[in-house]
């Protein structure tokens, strides 16, 4: 009986197609993707435009990626990237490898071709900025 | 299933899970590796659990964190953790099982859970968390545990080989092959045959490593070079799938047993060279022992490892 219940609650996600925890339809990397793809991240702006990466730690406060993206992707989604951006800059401001530049956090979607930038070739397709806000000093 | 194939049941039923026999020493390897490893893992990820605490925006409850209407009070995330540590350890040394078992295993699901609710679950985990729970509600510390030590009627318990031991360890195997057919069909589901015949392996690999260069992460080395093998990731795309949808032959036991572990342990290794994603649990095998004598990791120790005849414990019987 036991065993049958523990079947069926395994199963259940998948028959409505609903991941949860610890129950779930698995479907992480399960949908098919073309080498063009949309990404979160939140970069260093200096004032003539030109921008830098940061790191995992100072984007998200975190050292794993899927934490890091996919809370800022839910941020920009539910409408708080400027909260997360003042967040990033706050933490962009007492990290020691940030650019004496740097004049503005930006929290981006950018669209690239993914395989020509995993090749080092030039892969920006689009850029938009989801909220800026300026590191305090 | 090696608790039913290998160790046949006495009784005259022959259900496979429930009929499953095994001794009370295998059921208890299993807590101590399952324990021991969630132990490690939420002690090696203590900073993000801890810094859970301050967290106020963005939470959206999933698993057990459904039942809050909000974020929790820093203490209180403080609390669970604390707990959780020290239930944990209890969990591993089968100290008070029946306390800190389930303490333990809840504790991770409200911890795991609470972690996924901020954005990203990490489907690493439901297995870990699986896995506790099955082990927690069952006897798995009547033997190699400080209850069984503490105990003073040696009777009290039952050590011989039964469905009571076997049922917890065929049940987990079950988990097991089930969440794995469950992510085959899943790519069949969403992605189709496009995902075996097209280039969507590939361009996971690089959407992992652009997205890493994105965030100021180190990407896969190997990335680079793994894109420009077109060819290859069809093949491996076929052979993921099929690992998958596989996965139940694992119950089988026996050799055909361990070529499936191997060739997913590999998939792991492939997953985690090219994109940097870690499924700890099945790299570190601990997600394979339920299909496996894992009471002769002790029993069957080398020699080096025996300080002396008289310190040993009782044998498999």
């Amino acid at each position: 009986m036991i065993t049958a219940g523990v079947l069926a609650a395994l199963v259940v996600p998948v028959v409505f197609d609903r991941d949860g925890f610890p129950l779930s339809t698995y479907p992480m990397y399960s949908r098919t993707r073309g080498d063009a793809v949309t990404l979160a991240t939140a970069q260093a702006v200096d004032a003539d435009g030109t921008s830098s990466t940061l790191t995992l730690a100072v984007i998200g406060d975190s050292d794993d990626p899927l934490v890091v993206a996919g809370e800022l992707r839910d941020a920009i989604s539910t409408g708080s990237a400027d909260q997360r951006c003042l967040e990033i800059a706050e933490r962009a401001a007492g990290w020691d490898g940030l650019p004496g530049s740097t004049v503005t956090i930006e929290v981006v979607t950018e669209r690239h071709d993914v395989v020509a930038q995993v090749e080092g070739e030039s892969s920006l397709l689009e850029r938009t900025v989801h909220a800026w806000c300026e590191v305090p000093s | 299933m090696t608790v039913s194939v290998d160790d046949p049941p006495t009784a005259t039923r022959s259900w496979p899970v429930i009929d499953a026999v095994a001794p009370p020493e295998r059921l208890a390897m299993l807590r101590i590796l399952t324990g021991a490893f969630a132990l490690v893992y939420l002690l090696v990820r203590l900073p993000v659990f801890v810094q859970l605490a301050d967290r106020r925006n963005g939470f959206d409850g999933v698993g057990l964190a459904v039942l809050l209407d909000g974020p929790m009070a820093g203490s209180t995330v403080e609390l669970t953790i604390a707990v959780s540590i020290l239930a944990g350890a209890g969990f591993v040394l089968g100290w008070r099982y029946r306390l800190t078992g389930p303490l333990f295993a809840l504790g991770m699901l409200g911890l795991a859970s609470y972690r996924g609710s901020w954005g990203q679950l990490l489907h690493f985990e439901n297995l870990i968390v699986l896995y506790l729970l099955i082990v927690a509600l069952s006897p798995a510390a009547d033997v190699w545990s400080l209850d069984a030590r503490r105990r003073t009627q040696p009777d009290d318990w039952s050590t011989e080989s039964s469905t009571r031991y076997g049922w917890p360890i065929a049940l987990a195997s079950l988990v097991l092959v089930v969440t794995y057919v469950i992510a085959g069909v899943a790519k069949l589901r969403y992605g189709g045959l496009d995902w075996v015949l097209g280039d969507t392996l590939r361009n996971h690999v690089a959407y992992a490593a652009a997205r890493l260069d994105l965030l100021g992460g180190t990407p896969s080395p190997f990335a680079g070079l793994g894109v420009r093998l077109e060819l290859v990731w069809p093949v491996a795309a076929a052979a993921t799938i099929f690992i998958e949808l596989a996965a139940p032959l694992a119950l089988l036991g026996g050799r055909i047993r361990t070529v499936w572990v191997i060739a997913t342990w590999l998939m792991h290794v492939g997953i985690l060279a090219f994109m940097l994603i870690g499924f700890p649990m099945p790299l570190f095998l601990v997600a394979f022992a339920p299909l496996y004598r894992i009471e002769r990791l002790w029993t069957q120790r080398p020699s080096w490892a025996r300080r002396s005849p008289s310190t040993q414990p009782a044998a498999a019987r």
